[in-house]
């Protein structure tokens, strides 16, 4: 029970202020838990690891739950992964049973909360052991799997894949780091910026760019939409749920919660495809698909199990490989530098003390979102009403602090904050995929050291190919997936020129 | 086959190696996209035409401007009085206020007045908490 000895006053109170947090934002449309996780990175600095994963995990879970009560009542996703959810809670909410829509997601956001909590505590030390066995080669070879992976599920293959490779460019901007081998040279650099972009963009302003600044610069764009007034929130009646429509969705329950898992731990692949993939499924299985989108409780069960079974599968790829699940665990990643530690194979192992947190985190991160949501339901509609106006400005100040303190006081970096909220929102222009481009940009420096090490080591290309069985089967993981890609958008392509 | 998969690196121009490849690639594929979407680029215009029809003309610019004056002066005034983060709560002040007058919609007495309220309170709550209780470094 030496795991429980974590368990003082401050983690309690700063993971049930992160959950509270992050369902806020997650219940605002144009606000997302990655957004939380943005804005509240700042004030980990001094809370010490373990405790700013409790606030920063509290925030992800909130986030992520959050987003089913707009989805429900206002039929407006609060977040993106719960596109899905609005499918059968808006009609729900029409009928006047809003708040029974609202009680059956936050019961399946527990269940697939909890499931994906099982699935890390499997497989993250599993995957993790087994990785410690790689070498420079394989380290290599799965960076470009989770960049394939992600192009595969882009919108778009082939512009999934320039977004990547893109956000390895623009990684590789400034000097070639001694401390991992390189030898201190500049490249990349336009002239004049030499002393600013010596040490390339740092992390941490890049994502609360692209991330915070952009989604408020897509907010003005479109006119900052007037919050909701409290009239136009449908709750419904306070009775008419009971426990009994979970009866048959069992396997909804644990096959959404599975999915939900299974794509957090593909690197990069966030919570809208995890909810879109178990609403289909549950759609497909069902004995009655024709009620889904009418106001089915199996379409919200498999939505919100879905997005919340993300959770803990998207910090698989995170603590055993170093590769962020999802754009919110992208920005764990910070967390984690913030602190001096590094994630990947043997952070497990080292720091046993902050992985027994971090899943006590998660657990008590999830309890705490079922009670307050379940039981201040009639409440949560209240936050859908708080205007955009108090939030955004507040928002884009504590930006500025994330940015300006993660370097202890460089102006620099603020102002890459400015450079990527404005690439954010170009890209979305552009049709640029932003999960691709931070996953590339994150990765690309040790994808050139391993790369640059490997062909050191041996001086032959062929050796990413026969290094080991390991690179063999990455290969063919690499294959499969850019094969499923083009599968996947042929049919696309096709069922399109059906529909027109 | 053997001599030409062999591989030997010069350290003093190792930087570059990476960068070309990759930079290659990113070409490569920026063909591909250009030949394979020709039509939708060629017909971009439009597409460019709507979002700026749809553009809200004086938030997004507005929010843009007052970013940039935020972010420029926060130095110049924070140099006043060095090491105190009094850059940034004297610019964060005025920001959030016509930020928040920005955002606004409907801009009557009580919405001014909360707007007045919210940006009293909280720049100089967020500056104490950050420089005085974190001890962290601020503008």
């Amino acid at each position: 029970m030496e795991f429980l000895n974590v368990l003082t006053p401050t983690f309690v109170s700063l993971i049930v202020g992160g959950t509270l947090v992050g369902i806020i934002f997650g219940a605002i449309p144009g606000m997302t838990a990655t957004m939380a996780v943005a804005v509240c990175l700042p004030i980990t600095y001094s809370l010490g690891l373990q405790n700013g994963l409790a606030l920063l995990l509290g925030l992800y879970v909130g986030g992520i739950s959050g987003g089913l009560v707009p989805a429900i009542l206002l039929g407006i996703p609060g977040t993106p992964s719960s596109i899905t959810t609005t499918f059968d809670g808006y009609p729900m909410a029409k009928r006047g049973e809003g708040e029974a829509a609202m009680r059956i997601g936050i019961v399946a956001s527990l269940i697939g909360g909890l499931i994906s909590l099982g699935a890390l505590a499997l497989f993250a030390p599993t995957l993790a052991d087994f990785a410690i066995k790689f070498s420079y080669v394989e380290k290599f070879l799965i960076i470009l799997f989770a960049l394939s992976v992600m192009a595969a599920l882009s919108k778009d293959m082939l512009i999934g894949i320039f977004s990547g490779v893109l956000g390895v460019f623009v990684s590789l901007i400034g000097a070639y780091d001694i401390s991992k081998g390189g030898n201190g040279e500049l490249r990349l650099t336009p002239p004049g910026a030499e002393y600013w972009l010596e040490s390339g963009f740092s992390l941490l302003p890049v994502l609360i760019g692209l991330f915070g600044l952009a989604a408020i610069f897509e907010e003005a764009e479109i006119g900052a939409p007037k919050g909701q007034s409290l009239k136009d929130v449908r709750v419904g009646k306070s009775s008419g749920f009971s426990f009994s429509v979970f009866r048959g969705q069992i396997v909804n329950l644990i096959r959404s919660s599975g999915i939900g898992a299974f794509v957090g731990i593909l690197p990069g692949v966030g919570g809208s495809a995890a909810s879109i993939l178990a609403y289909s499924n549950a759609k497909t299985f069902s004995k009655t698909p024709e009620r889904f989108g009418k106001g089915e409780p199996a379409g919200i069960i498999a939505s919100e199990a879905g997005n919340n079974g993300l959770t803990g599968g998207a910090l698989v790829p995170l603590l055993s490989l170093g590769i962020p699940g999802d754009s919110t665990t992208a920005l764990l990643i910070g967390a984690f530098t913030l602190q001096g530690v590094q994630v990947g194979p043997l952070f497990i192992g080292n720091n046993a003390a902050t992985w027994d947190a971090m899943l006590l985190a998660m657990l008590i991160a999830n309890i705490v979102m079922f009670i307050t949501m379940y039981a201040a339901i009639r409440y949560l509609a209240l936050i859908v009403t708080v205007p955009k106006y108090v939030l955004f400005p507040i928002i884009l100040m504590m930006c500025v602090i994330g940015a300006y303190t993660i370097n202890r006081g460089i102006m620099f970096d603020v102002w890459t904050l400015l450079i990527f909220g404005l690439f954010g929102w170009l890209a979305v222009k552009l049709r640029l995929e932003i999960a691709p481009f931070v996953i590339g940009f994150i990765l690309g420096p040790s994808a050139e050291v391993y790369f640059f090490k490997t062909l050191e080591s041996f001086g032959d290309v062929t050796i990413f190919f026969t290094k080991s069985w390991i690179a063999g089967v990455l290969w063919l993981l690499i294959a499969a997936s850019v094969i499923g890609s083009i599968v996947l958008s042929r049919r696309r392509a096709k069922s399109q020129a059906d529909a027109s | 086959m053997g001599e030409l998969t062999k591989v030997s690196i010069d350290f003093a121009t190792s930087h570059l190696i990476f960068p070309r490849i990759v930079g290659g690639l990113l070409l490569v594929l920026g063909l591909a996209i250009l030949i394979s979407r020709r039509k939708e680029i060629a017909g971009a215009g439009a597409h460019w035409r709507e979002i700026w029809r749809q553009m809200d003309k004086l938030r997004l610019p507005g929010v843009l401007a007052l970013t940039l004056i935020y972010f420029s002066l926060m130095v110049p005034i924070g140099d006043l009085w060095p090491n105190t983060g009094m850059g940034f709560l004297i610019c964060s002040i005025p920001f959030v206020f016509l930020s928040g007058l920005l955002f606004m919609h409907e801009r009557g007495r009580r919405e001014i007045l909360i707007m007045t309220a919210i940006s009293l309170t909280i720049p100089p709550l967020v500056w104490w908490l950050f420089s005085e209780v974190f001890f962290l470094t601020l503008p």
